[in-house]
């Protein structure tokens, strides 16, 4: 239609729409008029009132199918119909509100849990970076035998970013990592998180900063040379209230003066999933935040901290991109043979890369999958409930099938009905959805207690409340389908002499059979891995756990953040050892770089197994390490099996030595002893270190990891910047704290004191709660899943066993003893269950594999789980049954009979 | 009365605009006037006409207005819209040129 018309058209159309009784009674008056003229003229011609009024009645025959016609031609028919429908339905739920009600709250669960749980998936894999043009992002990665998606070095990334062809763009960027930070001359610094990034970071993201600028290519290039600085958003708002003139202030990172140079915009928190750093500054500034004194970052080809990004330029494709970073791997083989040997490199798009990053995506598809069950148990629940209302319809959808409504225009009607019903589901399920969520955000104090900005990023945003969206319409369909289209399908004469009609025809009964086999599956498979889980989770906390956890005070240090070099840190460490010991209160002293269930990355050493022959395409091993010193064993009560733990005569001119655990022993000397045996660093021609004892094997970097390999290494003969001083106290932990304080000012008074807190509250919040909470929220997803199934099972079962009451009535008027008919009732509903058990645990097994090879170590199948489930469920629907049955055998065949 | 001749739709979309272009009519007045002008040849039933008056008013060809009648009933008066017009004029040449070409067949002499 043309424009003007729609001036003319519009006001008719929302006119037709919103005042159709008054729309409907115009015609009716133009009608009327029209017949009352024709009256006059038939009497002006001579008839009687009478005949001139049956004439012109006659005459104007028809008229009702006309006005159905311009009805039509009022071209809004669908909405208007939808509205009646709508408005129908609501009446009709009303009517039944507790059912309704029942309904509603069931889908809301499944519907609420589901989207929930999506969020979490969507923040862990999907959510694209916040990055104009997202999908173009891929990120390269360094890979060997035991990882696929190590980093690079300065020097590799400079190569790679000179020597490939296949990008428009090739990035960098470290860690967050702790940086002191003052905003005032003069001020305490505190520790903040910052991030070093390469100059073209923020161009090739395409990034555009809200104040200033972001780095200029130049500014990377020279070590040291141009100390500018970026800041996140949310830290400008808070630590600079947003104030503009921020640009061009100087601040102090880690003791060196920097240059504000720009702001990044809202809509960048970074490219983390867990976290947001608070600033940005160029690699070329890396000396002054070093990780490692064993490297040095900017030549060092082997001393990989970079995570390197890149946009695929148009018109190359990642199998292109893949090859070409393959050769240059092959390249860097042949020209570093010590450092790249067996070193491999790929590319990821976000999906591979978030999938291989961080393992608790894994968990995030397990919840998924645990709620979809949940929706599924409620659906059918649903479906169930609907099915019997239909039936108890059968008369008025009848004769609505009688004076000639289509069947597709019942089966619309009915749809909506399941339509409104999903719709009030997915509203209330959102909320739960967004209690889900919320939930979780609550714990983010919990989870990330460090100082650094970590946060948890699940949300329910646009594709959390969509997912809902879709979820609702699918819940809908799924529940309201089968039955519309089951009780459009009747026999109309029977229908309509009777108001429920239940002719046991075997294409009858299949709908309601389905529904109970799927809900006996679906709430077994839900309940069987919500239990594996706990249980599961259970067994693995007592597990590698029996290290002391109380009366121990932990402080951590990093000298980094006041320039010190090694020979400052050695120096520094050795005499807060010292002097700690001597303080009041404390019974023993340790330093470890890592703490058991720590949330920092552990180090890991390369070396070769002496008197082992290394297969050929491998040059070394790997394995987790720490860096202790010689009080760490005594003082975290982890026991030496074998052999002794470090002494003070461990020095660095000492021979070089390590301890071992119980699993590296056992791996590579099954049967004999470790102690006494040698391991060489690096290759087979490396430094020789001889291991002086086994220690037991605990849980290193979290609770629900496998046992594996494990080194230490003493920190007097390996200098590490950050430290964390363990004490033992005789009495609480925390009144410690001053003592140390006293201590560390002694020694530097600007040297920060980082997380002091009690170990046993780390560990309690750290490793057990927040595994925790993961296990409530399976646990509370089975015990929905177990109620609703119940209900329904109950309700389902009970149902149809009722309907049956007239055939039993007269199944007992022939002569059949009470207990046969029982029996036939029961053996029907029996049969389904047995079916839905055996489909419940295929699937359940099926699951628990899963969760087997994803997370942790069950140790084959559970039987208690099958052992308290199954027998619950059949005893529920054997009660399902019987009850019903046995009412019915207990009433009068003649009052059977005249059941309606 | 002779007897009423079929009337195709879209004939009958052009005799009511036209009817209306003259004088606002309400729907009885119109099918009166119809009879009138055309000698009682032209009829249309009162099932086709107020479909046809509905459909074009959707159309946005004519608009409505509720006035008291000659005899002081409450009528729906129908009047031509601009849009209206510009569609009559458009149906008025099609028609003259389709009867015309008609005309021109049916005239042939039979050999």
């Amino acid at each position: 239609m043309r424009p003007q018309h729609w001036l003319y058209t519009i006001p008719l159309r929302l006119r037709s729409l919103l005042r159709r009784r008054q729309v409907e009674q115009e015609l009716n008056e133009e009608l009327e008029f029209h017949l009352q003229q024709k009256i006059e003229e038939g009497i002006v011609h001579g008839l009687s009132p009478k005949e001139a009024h049956y004439a012109a009645m006659r005459a104007m025959d028809g008229l009702e199918l006309r006005k159905e016609e311009m009805r039509d031609m009022r071209r809004i028919r669908w909405l208007t119909d939808f509205f009646d429908d709508a408005r129908y339905a609501v009446r009709t739920l009303r009517r039944t509100s507790g059912l309704t009600a029942f309904v509603v709250i069931t889908l809301a669960l499944g519907i609420g849990m589901t989207s929930g749980t999506f969020s979490i998936v969507d923040a862990l894999i999907f959510r694209p970076y916040p990055v104009p043009h997202p999908s173009g992002v891929l990120t390269l990665a360094s890979t060997t035998h035991d990882s696929n998606l190590d980093g690079f070095s300065y020097r590799e990334y400079l190569d790679i970013r000179e020597k490939t062809t296949s990008y428009d763009g090739v990035i960098a960027n470290g860690d967050m990592q702790a940086v002191s930070f003052s905003g005032e001359p003069g001020a305490t610094p505190r520790v903040r998180g910052g991030m070093m990034v390469s100059g073209n970071y923020f161009h090739v993201l395409g990034v555009e900063p809200r104040l200033g600028r972001g780095f200029r290519e130049d500014e990377d290039q020279v070590p040291g040379r141009d100390a500018v600085v970026v800041l996140g958003p949310d830290f400008w708002q808070h630590e600079f209230a947003s104030d503009p003139a921020v640009l061009g202030r100087t601040v102090r990172l880690n003791g060196r003066e920097f240059t504000v140079i720009g702001v990044a915009p809202e809509t960048f928190s970074g490219m983390l999933v867990f976290g947001h750093p608070d600033f940005y500054l160029p690699l070329a500034m890396a000396r002054v935040f070093s990780t490692n004194f064993q490297k040095n970052f900017f030549e060092d080809r082997d001393d990989r901290e970079l995570s390197v990004r890149a946009r695929l330029k148009p018109g190359t494709t990642l199998e292109q991109a893949q090859n070409e970073l393959a050769v240059l791997a092959k390249n860097f083989e042949r020209e570093y043979p010590k450092v790249n040997h067996s070193r491999g490199a790929a590319v990821y798009t976000q999906f591979e890369a978030r999938t291989r990053e961080d393992l608790n995506w894994k968990f995030g598809v397990i919840f998924v999958i645990l709620a979809l069950a949940v929706l599924l148990v409620a659906c059918t629940n649903v479906a169930g409930l609907l099915l019997s209302r239909a039936r108890a319809r059968t008369r008025e959808i009848a004769v609505r099938l009688a004076i000639g409504a289509g069947r597709f225009r019942l089966i619309r009607l009915l749809l909506t009905e399941s339509l409104m019903l999903a719709s009030s589901g997915g509203l209330v399920g959102v909320a739960i959805g967004y209690g889900v969520v919320e939930w979780f955000q609550s714990f983010q104090n919990v989870i990330f207690m460090t100082d650094l900005p970590f946060s948890i990023p699940f949300r329910m945003d646009k594709r959390a409340l969509l997912a809902s969206l879709a979820l609702s319409a699918l819940s809908a369909l799924l529940c309201g389908l089968a039955p519309a289209l089951e009780s459009t399908r009747l026999d109309l004469v029977n229908a309509l002499k009777s108001a429920d009609v239940d002719v046991p025809g075997r294409k009858r009964l299949w709908g309601r059979n389905v529904l109970v086999v799927a809900q006996v599956s679906a709430s077994l498979m839900l309940l069987t891995a919500s239990f594996l889980m706990v249980r599961g989770f259970q067994n693995t906390l007592r597990e590698g756990t029996s290290f002391t956890k109380d009366h121990l005070l932990m402080v951590s240090f990093d000298p980094r953040l006041v320039q010190y070099n090694a020979a400052q840190t050695q120096q520094f460490y050795k005499l807060l050892a010292e002097r700690v010991r001597e303080a009041p209160g404390v019974e023993s002293e340790a330093l470890t770089q890592n703490i058991p269930l720590g949330t920092d990355d552990f180090d890991s050493i390369a070396f070769v197994p002496e008197g082992l022959e290394m297969p050929r395409d491998r040059e070394n091993f790997n394995s987790t390490m720490d860096t202790v010193d010689e009080g760490y064993f005594a003082t975290m009560g982890i026991p030496i099996l074998h052999g002794r733990g470090f002494l003070a005569s461990d020095t660095a001119d000492a021979p070089r030595v390590a301890v071992v655990n119980e699993q590296f022993a056992k791996h590579y000397w099954p049967g004999g002893d470790a102690v006494g045996k040698h391991i060489r660093l690096e290759s087979s021609a490396g430094t020789l270190v001889e291991i002086l004892g086994v220690a037991q094997t605990i849980k290193y970097q979290s609770i629900f990891q496998r046992p594996i390999d494990f080194v230490y290494v003493p920190l007097a003969q390996h200098p590490i910047a950050r430290m964390t001083l363990m004490l033992r106290s005789s009495g609480d932990p925390l009144q410690l704290v001053p003592s140390v304080r006293d201590v560390v000012r002694g020694l530097d008074p600007n040297l920060p004191m980082l997380h002091s807190m009690a170990y046993e509250d780390f560990y309690r919040n750290q490793a057990v709660n927040g595994p925790r909470i993961a296990m409530k929220l399976v646990g509370s997803m089975g015990v929905v899943g177990l109620l609703l199934a119940i209900a329904g099972l109950y309700g389902l079962v009970a149902y149809n066993v009722s309907r049956r009451t007239r055939e039993i009535g007269i199944r007992i008027a022939l002569g059949a003893a009470s207990s046969d008919v029982l029996r036939l009732v029961m053996g029907k509903g029996l049969a389904l269950v047995g079916m839905g058990t055996v489909i419940g645990l295929a699937m359940g097994f099926g699951l628990e594999q899963l969760m087997n090879s994803m997370l942790f170590n069950a140790g084959g199948v559970d039987i208690v789980a099958y052992v308290i489930v199954v027998p619950s469920l059949f005893l529920v629907t054997v009660l399902a049954a019987y009850l019903p049955a046995r009412r019915a055998t207990r009433i009068a065949p003649t009052q059977a009979l005249r059941y309606e | 009365m002779s007897k009423p001749s079929d009337l195709v739709q879209g004939t009958l979309d052009l005799l009511l605009l036209k009817i209306l272009a003259l004088e606002p009519r309400n729907g009885w007045a119109i099918s009166q006037r119809l009879k009138q002008i055309s000698g009682d040849v032209l009829h249309v039933s009162d099932g086709s006409l107020y479909p046809a008056l509905h459909k074009l008013e959707q159309e946005g060809w004519i608009t409505a207005e509720w006035k008291p009648s000659e005899n002081n009933r409450r009528a729906k008066f129908y009047s031509l819209t601009r849009l209206g017009r510009g569609h009559l004029e458009q149906e008025a040449a099609n028609w003259s040129r389709l009867s015309s070409a008609i005309s021109q067949v049916v005239q042939l002499e039979e050999a």
